[in-house]
């Protein structure tokens, strides 16, 4: 009796700790979550339901973020979608302790220290927001219509290195991604390959 | 800095082939060549040599899912071509979830140089090199450096350099060709089956098989990659990336195959599978740690082996002959000349019969049979012989019949408390029933001693015997120790009757093992052979007390000879069949829930991620049940199992079974228990102690879930 008991709850727990999560998909509701910002403020991606949301990775001692935020580019990316009623979530999914963590009272400050024109910066350290998007790099680029589905994931460009002279001429997929939203067209280029540092999950 | 560097490099025009190394912060990257000179219209390889700092990697050409390929941009004179690098076979770098493709230590990315044929013979050339590349250990680095070499043009093609040719020439040789290879792949439900099959993979070891992609958007990295091994190649499964959500997919998937230890290029187009890549399985998981039967030398193993049977006395094996042992001790404790031959003959018995056994098992091993140590206890006849053996045994010593000068010879009490002969079937009843266990340090020694010639082994197995006997004998012969004991009177014959119970102990745990083995038919034959087994030792004590009385009891001993042949005839013959029930069901719903091993389990628990316990036993190895009852099915090992998801699989050894005799010898192993614990990353295993406590397998398990 009591042998079938243990047997049964350690398979249902067996069960439960199969992974359930899907790999987000293009054309697929984009995975639901929900992270704290630097004031402790929980914000989700169903906040934001009815606009045109970018998810963006992040860690400010990757050579590859440095590239778009040394140059400005990525802040006048984000200013130019955010005035245009773009929601702009900047994600940190570093663990305490290793590169890129950002701590809440940090974040309170990350705006005016990086001058990033971002919605809100949302903190993830335990990786649960960036696992749930199989997010890889920084800056690991993703973008939601209004309706809740995925639209775009990948690089923010075409020019997979760190070196800032590669931004000139550069075709960013997140501007493009954003145009074909704003024009009411089908994303030409929805996914490409993401670039950058590896995000430094904690485990 | 570095710039100046590559330009004092510049300057430095010495002849031959000169270069100088730069360090870029966490690499010495320079440009070495593979001959001494160059002749006009020749074509040799110079390499871009890159000297990592420990933890760090660089990237091959698909880095993967994060980094950066090596980047050279070169400056030739005119005329001059560089061809593209020629990529050696990268190593996987796993960090965190993701999946990283490149080398760590030293590498050499060799490039194709071209002289024209105009060049000036005598003339030295400076070849520059802009060399970037991305190096990373948990973070990131981007480095570079401008390297020159000068190379001098010779008339001739010239000789290799000394010091870079042959390794250049290595690398070159090593680097993954095409090799005829004929390669499908194939879209199947969520994954997509990649097909290689040619002469090259036949009979390879697929162990490590491993599909590097060329192109970083078709496939996820960090995703295992299941193998099935055919009899002309293989079929890998692959979880396909967002290149195969877009439009209809590729048409090329292209990259390099690695296979026991050799890298070919696959060009793959989609199509059904060439002949012969399925039907084998998947391969049998690697384990990390090498085999320490491997280096052990014959005197290491010998000691190992000596040490071991020392151990193997205090092994939970052994307790149901302590009282054999102690029966036969306390039958001379006050003569000393007695006792030191006793324990002689003990000795001998245990050398005679653990020399017997390894010969007999060298023997079947040679003749083809995948066995193992203990082997003798895989045979259900044998177990039930045995255990009629130790009733009998059990009954003497409870004073049923006694073994005496009266009836010579007839039946059973070979274990007699007194006689020399006594005491050597003591020592070989002793081997025959506890040995089969193995202890700390015997195990590396009897796997080391299966695999070398018969003398070696034998060698082996004789050092066992003597560790095994060595502490009874020694006792033997301290008369200080045995002299501490009372005089002979009536306690010996209560200790005697005392000592009985340890024995129905053993025949009770040996009819257990026959359960296992052969069902509850074998159980119901066993027991009906041990009643009567019973009633001819109570005739034939019987017969024993008749002729005391000086009658001659004919009828009652041949009642008795005909009860104990009964006995026989139903517990040997005929033999038995396997029980019906299968472990699976049973396995379910243990407290731990567990399945049957398999490789291919095994493998399909590394594909899902899953960490996983293997657990190597046997009903007649007490070791391991011990080990199952303790450390193994206890509250908090099946909570850690439900932590981790890891599988809990049973290789049971109880009968014959050559898949798991195969398995223990590829872990140098010859006989059980062996704990295999497989990370749930990189599905490497490692071996577990033969003692296990509670903490030690959830410690393990935790471990393996995060390697």
């Amino acid at each position: 009796m009591s042998l079938s008991r243990y047997a049964l709850v350690g398979l249902a727990a067996l069960a439960c700790a199969a992974p359930a999560a899907a790999s987000p998909a293009i054309g697929a509701p984009a995975p639901a979550f929900t992270a704290v910002d630097g004031d402790g403020r929980a914000r989700s991606l169903a906040e934001f339901k009815g606009r045109t949301v970018v998810l963006e990775w992040t860690n400010a001692g990757c050579p590859y973020v440095q590239k778009h935020y040394g140059s400005g580019h990525m802040q006048s990316l984000q200013k130019a979608a955010t005035t245009d009623g773009v929601v702009w979530l900047t994600l940190i999914s570093s663990a305490p302790g290793k590169q890129g963590y950002v701590a809440p009272a940090e974040a309170r400050t990350w705006k005016t220290s990086t001058g990033a024109a971002s919605t809100a910066l949302l903190l993830d350290p335990q990786g649960r927001v960036g696992r749930a998007y199989d997010a890889k790099t920084t800056p690991h680029m993703y973008v939601v219509d209004k309706a809740g589905t995925l639209v775009y994931m990948g690089g923010i460009d075409n020019r997979p290195t760190s070196d800032p002279a590669s931004l000139k001429g550069a075709n960013n997929y997140v501007t493009a991604a954003l145009a074909d939203l704003k024009a009411g067209r089908k994303v030409a280029i929805a996914a490409s390959k993401p670039y950058g540092c590896s995000i430094k999950y904690a485990g | 800095m570095r710039v100046l560097a590559g330009l004092f490099a510049l300057f430095l025009a010495a002849a031959p082939a000169a270069a100088q190394p730069v360090n870029t912060g966490h690499l010495t990257a320079e440009l070495v060549a593979e001959r001494q000179a160059i002749a006009p219209g020749e074509t040799l390889h110079v390499a871009l040599r890159q000297d990592i700092q420990k933890g760090w990697h660089t990237y091959w050409r698909n880095a993967g899912d994060s980094g950066e390929p090596t980047r050279i941009a070169w400056t030739l004179p005119p005329g001059w071509k560089a061809g593209d690098i020629v990529w050696p076979a990268p190593s996987r770098q796993p960090t965190g979830p993701l999946m990283n493709y490149g080398y760590a230590g030293e590498v050499l990315l060799p490039v194709a140089l071209t002289a024209p044929t105009n060049a000036l013979p005598g003339q030295t050339i400076t070849l520059k090199a802009a060399a970037s590349f991305l190096v990373c250990e948990e973070i990131c680095v981007p480095e570079d450096a401008v390297l020159t070499l000068a190379l001098p043009v010779a008339a001739s093609p010239a000789a290799p350099d000394p010091r870079w040719g042959p390794a250049i020439a290595a690398t070159l040789a090593a680097a993954p060709k095409p090799a005829g290879l004929a390669a499908t792949f194939a879209r199947a439900g969520g994954r997509v089956t990649l097909a290689v099959a040619g002469a090259p993979l036949a009979g390879a070891d697929m162990t490590d098989a491993y599909f590097f992609p060329f192109d970083g958007t078709q496939f996820a990295h960090a995703k295992p990659q299941a193998v099935e091994r055919g009899p002309q190649g293989l079929t890998l499964t692959l979880t396909p990336g967002f290149a195969f959500n877009q439009g209809a997919g590729p048409s090329d998937v292209a990259g390099v195959l690695t296979v026991g230890g050799k890298s070919y290029e696959v060009d793959a187009r989609p199509g059904p599978p060439p002949a012969g890549v399925s039907g084998l399985g998947p391969p049998p998981v690697k384990v990390a740690t090498a085999p320490p039967a491997a280096d052990l030398g014959l005197a290491l193993a010998a000691l190992f082996a000596f040490a071991g049977g020392l151990i193997l006395n205090l092994m939970p094996c052994v307790f149901p002959i302590l009282a054999m042992k102690a029966a036969s001790l306390a039958g001379h404790v006050h003569d000393a000349v007695e006792g030191r031959r006793q324990g002689l003959a003990f000795g001998a018995g245990v050398m005679a019969a653990f020399l017997a056994l390894a010969g007999l098992l060298i023997a079947l091993k040679a003749g083809g049979a995948a066995i193992g140590w203990g082997f003798q206890l895989q045979s259900p006849p044998v177990v039930a012989g045995l255990a009629l053996l130790m009733l009998a045994v059990a009954l003497n010593l409870s004073g049923v019949f006694e073994v005496g000068q009266s009836l010579q010879g007839a039946g059973a009490g070979l274990a007699a408390r007194q006689g020399l002969a006594g005491a050597f079937f003591t020592g070989a009843l002793a081997v025959v029933v506890a040995a089969p266990c193995t202890a700390p340090f015997m195990a590396p020694a009897l796997g080391w001693a299966l695999t070398r010639d018969a003398a070696a082994a034998l060698a082996v197995f004789a050092a066992l015997g003597l560790g095994f006997a060595a502490p009874f004998v020694s006792a033997s012969f301290a008369p200080g120790l045995l002299a501490r004991l009372p005089r002979p009177g009536p306690w010996m014959d209560v200790l005697r009757k005392a000592l009985a119970f340890p024995m129905y102990g053993t025949a009770a745990w040996l009819v257990w093992v026959l359960a296992v083995q052969a069902g509850p038919e074998g159980l119901a034959r066993v027991l009906v052979a041990s009643v009567l087994l019973a009633l001819a030792a109570w005739l034939f004590g019987w017969a024993q007390r008749r002729v005391a009385e000086g009658g001659r009891p004919a009828t009652l001993v041949a009642a008795a000879a005909l009860a104990a042949a009964a006995a026989l005839v139903a517990a040997l013959w005929p033999g038995y069949a396997p029980p019906a029930a299968s472990a699976s069901d049973a396995g379910a719903q243990a407290v731990v829930p567990f399945e049957t091993w398999s490789p291919e389990r095994v493998a399909a628990a590394h594909a899902a991620g899953k960490a996983v316990l293997v657990d190597f036993t046997a009903a007649w190895c007490v070791t391991c049940q011990v080990n199952e009852r303790t450390a193994l099915s206890t509250r908090s090992v099946a909570d850690a199992f439900r932590r981790t998801g890891a599988v809990y699989l049973k290789g049971d050894w109880t009968r014959k079974d050559p898949a798991i005799a195969a398995e223990l010898a590829r872990h140098g192993r010859a006989g059980v228990p062996l704990y295999l614990v497989y990370g749930a990353k990189s599905g490497e295993g490692v071996i577990l102690p033969q003692i296990l406590t509670e903490g030690l397998v959830v410690r393990a398990l935790e471990d393996a879930q995060g390697r």
